[in-house]
């Protein structure tokens, strides 16, 4: 190869036949992705005593991550599938364990201390363990164009949705659902019947109103109307919509920012990191971060449609379904749109979980596209 | 390439993301290009005012509900760091009106500089007029700020001040030491004000305002509210406390009553005292420089953190070491002739009692008897016994800087005076003078382990802790960690009968309250500072204890004439209340 001097095309025809099935575009926008992530802790936690620290956890999680990545993706993504009545029991049991053994931090009880590696969040991989089962359920199960043909998939994802509210972790359990709307409207879901399960969730939420937690309410109260909030919830809102809103369009420039000292916006470097992009980088750089993830999405949504099978097709969507409900939810909490959930920013946000199940979920893509029907 | 079935459905949620992500850089647009302006004003302008919502403290409470230490409303000034031109000549302003020196107020606004949003505090607690004088110079003091703060008051002044504490301001060494305190907080300092400092301090709030150009606010942007401190409920008596600091009087001593059997502390006083209010809004200096300079050392809590030599309460140990070791018993006869030949030496009693038991012995506190059961037991039992019921230990009371004491072995004499421990020593080890030195509140915990014979309790003086509510969130109960105790039960018998006749017609008749039986022992604790110190540690019912009194009077000469009389007072005080069970101090 050496010897050739102009590089790309020719070095690109000696690559192997599967090296050359890899998307790269969906890995320049993962890895952008996770680069706008390292930047804006790098801001967020900038004179904080643990800023260091944040950063090496931060390097550590994602090199574990792209060897979930690229164990995902060289995996047959069929064999997964294969896996659905060992992986679905096997979530369920982590899911309890959680609830029975788990750590509790900020209130919730959501993580398991495996080690060195620091504490781990079985939620955030029961989303992907959801996918995989649910798209082999409807594999299996057809889909019919009546209401109760999808009583099945929803008790399917109703059980560990239950156990992850229990936790208390509404915002994740709001993510199992758009994933399986996503995927039952893949499936070939009448709209109707969607719009009545929609309707049915609506009817139920008035009973769990009593079930949520205090401040689960209190979020909820303060989206309707942060600025008259007695109780605080509105006082993360409103620093963050002054943290987005004061960038601008260009930003006060990387490391420049005034609010973004940690302790000004709670969970800055969790679920509120798009305030410093917004902050720092302004309007062209947070539009540039949301371009990446329509790339991303653009990408996950041609391999769905070029599956080989329609297994690999609910995969690749109900994984598609996954991020779009993450950045949604997450960017439109910063800039007031919808509640605060505390649902963090895949591949951008600090937290190990996540980042290790979105880079293992875009193995997941990889390999299906590296499989995909011949053109 | 024959499209698959779910193309067109994949296709359409692809049109449903653009859609969504267009509305998010729509929000995106509005916020940053057309609000863009106003936010920035919000965020790097002075418009915004990050003020700190202070929390108030929890209310301490005596185990009857009684409030010790609450809360009053009171003014803090404080300054905008961002806000001052001139701080010499602001601080010239001040300076006269607040008290403070020039120079401090500028040192305070320049260490402010690196947050200059965030006020930084002058003077907590300040009065009316200070108060008018700054608001008719208003337009002269650009950055000065009022603020309500609540500030400390302790209801009782200085009763019970060595046992509540006070407060003072965060330093930088307990900054380091604790996360989550920031700069110009108020901390306790000693007392359970400190080491319940976490639960009564609560989570101050912040209030972020939007302010006009002459810095009045116009809106409210931001409010997190403050969570208020826990309260306390000690185990103090206000009424028994009060009754020990009046015995107390003008002297120099140390109260100490407690429950045997849990080790709830119902009295913890040391005189002479101080008023802690003179804290509450940051001491003055020449209040500080008074209580530092005092010889009388008022601010030094006796009960815990004074060692001094016990005397003739230490025959107690004496005894209970002979009658466990079977050197004595409670028949065996002594002569108490006045005086013990030792070698060239003749150690001197106060009187001659004839021959005597070991009751009658330690009745009128014969010091050759016990000059000759310490000579018979040796000095390393007596050193054994004398920390197996918790002297020359902290007791682990919730205070801070609680004292060790002292009890000497024949090791640490050799190491430290490079002689051996003669046998004079032992002697004087016997009736507790020489090397011995016990706080008062390690004599209470003494004399309840005989009292109750079983278990050398944890002394506390928490006993709740109630949530903002009301409801109790936590509750302490000593009786959990007592460390268990064998003593020989007729040893334990001879000597309370022994400790019964003191009080009845022994050297502590002065602490006899008709109508309960009062057990206890006398000293007068001779010190190389001038006069004896006098004791008296007692407790009573004698049949079935529930409060163990233990008084100290520094250069009091007399234990069986100045520490018993206040001893019975508290007795007296507390009679109806160890008579009737139900009511007792047990646990309710």
């Amino acid at each position: 190869m050496n010897a050739y001097p102009s590089a790309s095309v020719r070095a690109r025809r000696h690559w192997p036949a599967w090296l050359r099935q890899v998307d790269w575009v969906l890995v320049a926008a993962t890895a952008l992705l996770v680069a706008f992530g390292f930047i804006a802790l790098a801001s967020a936690a900038r004179g904080a005593p643990e800023a260091e620290g944040l950063l090496r956890t931060r390097t550590l999680h994602l090199a574990l991550g792209v060897v979930a990545l690229v164990v995902a993706a060289s995996v047959d993504y069929r064999w997964l599938g294969g896996m659905a009545l060992v992986i679905y029991p096997a979530t369920l049991l982590l899911l309890l364990a959680v609830l029975v053994g788990g750590e509790a931090r900020m209130g919730a009880q959501r993580w398991i201390t495996v080690g060195p590696l620091g504490a781990f969040q079985p939620s955030e991989v029961a989303k992907l363990a959801v996918v995989l089962t649910l798209a082999r359920h409807l594999e299996v199960v057809r889909v019919l164009p009546r209401l109760r043909s999808l009583v099945p998939f929803v008790l399917h994802v109703a059980l560990p949705m239950i156990l992850i509210v229990r936790q208390p972790d509404l915002g994740t359990a709001l993510v199992l659902a758009a994933i399986l709307a996503v995927m039952l409207y893949v499936a070939g879901a009448r709209l109707a019947d969607l719009a009545g399960l929609a309707a049915a969730a609506a009817a139920v939420t008035p009973f769990l109103w009593p079930v949520l937690h205090d401040y689960q309410r209190r979020r909820l109260l303060a989206f309707l109307d942060p600025g008259g909030d007695p109780l605080g919830a509105g006082y993360a809102l409103i620093q963050s919509k002054i943290a987005i809103g004061s960038g601008q369009l260009f930003g006060k420039g990387l490391f420049a920012g005034t609010q973004n000292v940690l302790k000004f916006i709670p969970e800055q470097h969790t679920d509120f990191i798009f305030t410093v992009i917004g902050e720092e980088l302004g309007f062209f750089g947070a539009v540039a971060l949301l371009a990446l993830y329509l790339v991303w999405l653009w990408r996950a949504l041609g391999i769905a449609g070029g599956a080989r099978d329609r297994y690999g097709a609910l995969v690749a969507s109900g994984i598609a379904g996954m991020m779009l409900f993450h950045v949604v939810v997450n960017i439109g909490m910063t800039v007031g749109l919808m509640p605060i959930t505390g649902i963090p920013l895949p591949l951008v946000s600090y937290g190990g979980s996540s980042l290790l199940t979105t880079l293992a979920a875009t193995g997941v893509l990889l390999g299906i596209r590296m499989r995909r029907r011949p053109s | 390439m024959t499209a698959a079935p779910w193309s067109p459905r994949v296709a359409r949620l692809g049109l449903a993301a653009v859609v969504l992500f267009a509305v998010l850089a729509g929000r995106l647009w509005s916020l940053q290009a057309i609000q863009g302006q106003y936010y920035l004003e919000l965020s790097e302008h002075n418009r915004m005012r990050d003020l700190k919502v202070p929390a108030p403290r929890g209310t301490i409470y005596d185990r009857r509900g009684q409030p010790l230490v609450s809360n009053r409303a009171a003014f803090t000034v404080s300054v905008l760091p961002m806000e001052v031109r001139d701080p010499q000549r602001l601080a010239e302003t001040l300076s006269p009106v607040l008290g403070l020196a020039r120079a401090d107020i500028v040192a305070r606004i320049d260490a402010g500089r690196r947050r200059p949003f965030e006020p930084v505090l002058l003077r907590r607690d300040v009065d009316q007029t200070v108060l008018a004088t700054l608001e008719e110079h208003r337009l002269d003091l650009p950055g000065v700020l009022v603020q309500a703060e609540p500030v400390r008051a302790y209801l009782f002044g200085s009763l019970a001040a060595h046992a509540l504490g006070y407060l003072g301001e965060i330093t930088e060494d307990e900054l380091r030491a604790r996360p989550g305190y920031r700069m110009g907080d108020l901390i306790g300092k000693t007392g359970v004000e400190r080491v319940y400092d976490d639960v009564l301090r609560g989570e101050p709030g912040r209030l972020q305002v939007e302010v006009d150009a002459v810095g009045r606010p116009i809106r409210v942007l931001g409010r997190l509210p403050a969570r208020p401190g826990r309260s306390l409920v000690l185990n103090l008596d206000a009424a028994l406390q009060a009754v020990a600091e009046a015995g107390l009087r003008d002297r120099s001593g140390a109260v100490v009553a407690m429950d045997p059997r849990s080790g709830e502390v119902l009295v913890l006083a040391s005189a002479p005292s101080y008023d802690p209010n003179l804290f509450s809004g940051g001491i003055r200096a020449a209040n500080w420089k008074r209580l530092i300079g005092d010889r009388r050392l008022p601010l030094l809590n006796r009960a815990a953190e004074g060692t001094y030599e016990p005397g003739s309460v230490f025959k107690i140990v004496t005894g209970l070491s002979a009658l466990s070791e079977g050197v004595a018993r409670r028949d065996s006869t002594f002569e108490c002739t006045g005086a013990l030949r030792l070698g060239r030496w003749v150690f001197r009693d106060l009187a001659a009692y004839g021959t005597v038991n070991f009751i009658r012995g330690v009745q009128v506190s014969c010091n050759v008897m016990f000059w000759l059961l310490g000579r018979a037991v040796g000095e390393a039992h007596l050193a054994r016994y004398a920390s197996g019921v918790g002297l020359g230990q902290p007791t682990g009371i919730d205070l801070p800087a609680e004292a060790s004491g002292f009890i000497p072995t024949a090791e640490w004499k050799q190491r430290a005076t490079r002689e051996p421990w003669y046998p004079g020593d032992t002697l004087n080890m016997s009736i507790g003078q020489g090397y011995v030195l016990v706080t008062p509140l390690q004599v209470a915990r003494m004399v309840g382990a005989v009292a109750t014979g079983d278990r050398l309790v944890r002394p506390r003086l928490a006993r709740r802790v109630l949530g903002p509510d009301g409801a109790e969130q936590q509750a302490f109960d000593p009786r959990d960690d007592p460390i268990p105790l064998a003593i020989p039960p007729e040893a334990l018998r001879a000597l309370r009968e022994g400790l019964l006749a003191v009080v009845e017609g022994g050297t502590g008749r002065a602490a006899a309250v008709p109508g309960l039986l009062v057990a206890g022992k006398t000293g007068s604790a001779e010190n190389p500072r001038g006069i004896p110190h006098a004791w008296f540690a007692g407790y009573a019912p004698a049949d079935r204890p529930s409060l163990v009194v233990v008084v100290f009077v520094e250069h009091g000469r007399r234990g069986g004439e100045v520490a018993a009389p206040i001893a019975r007072a508290i007795f007296e005080a507390a009679r109806p209340m160890l008579l009737t069970r139900a009511a007792g101090p047990g646990r309710p």
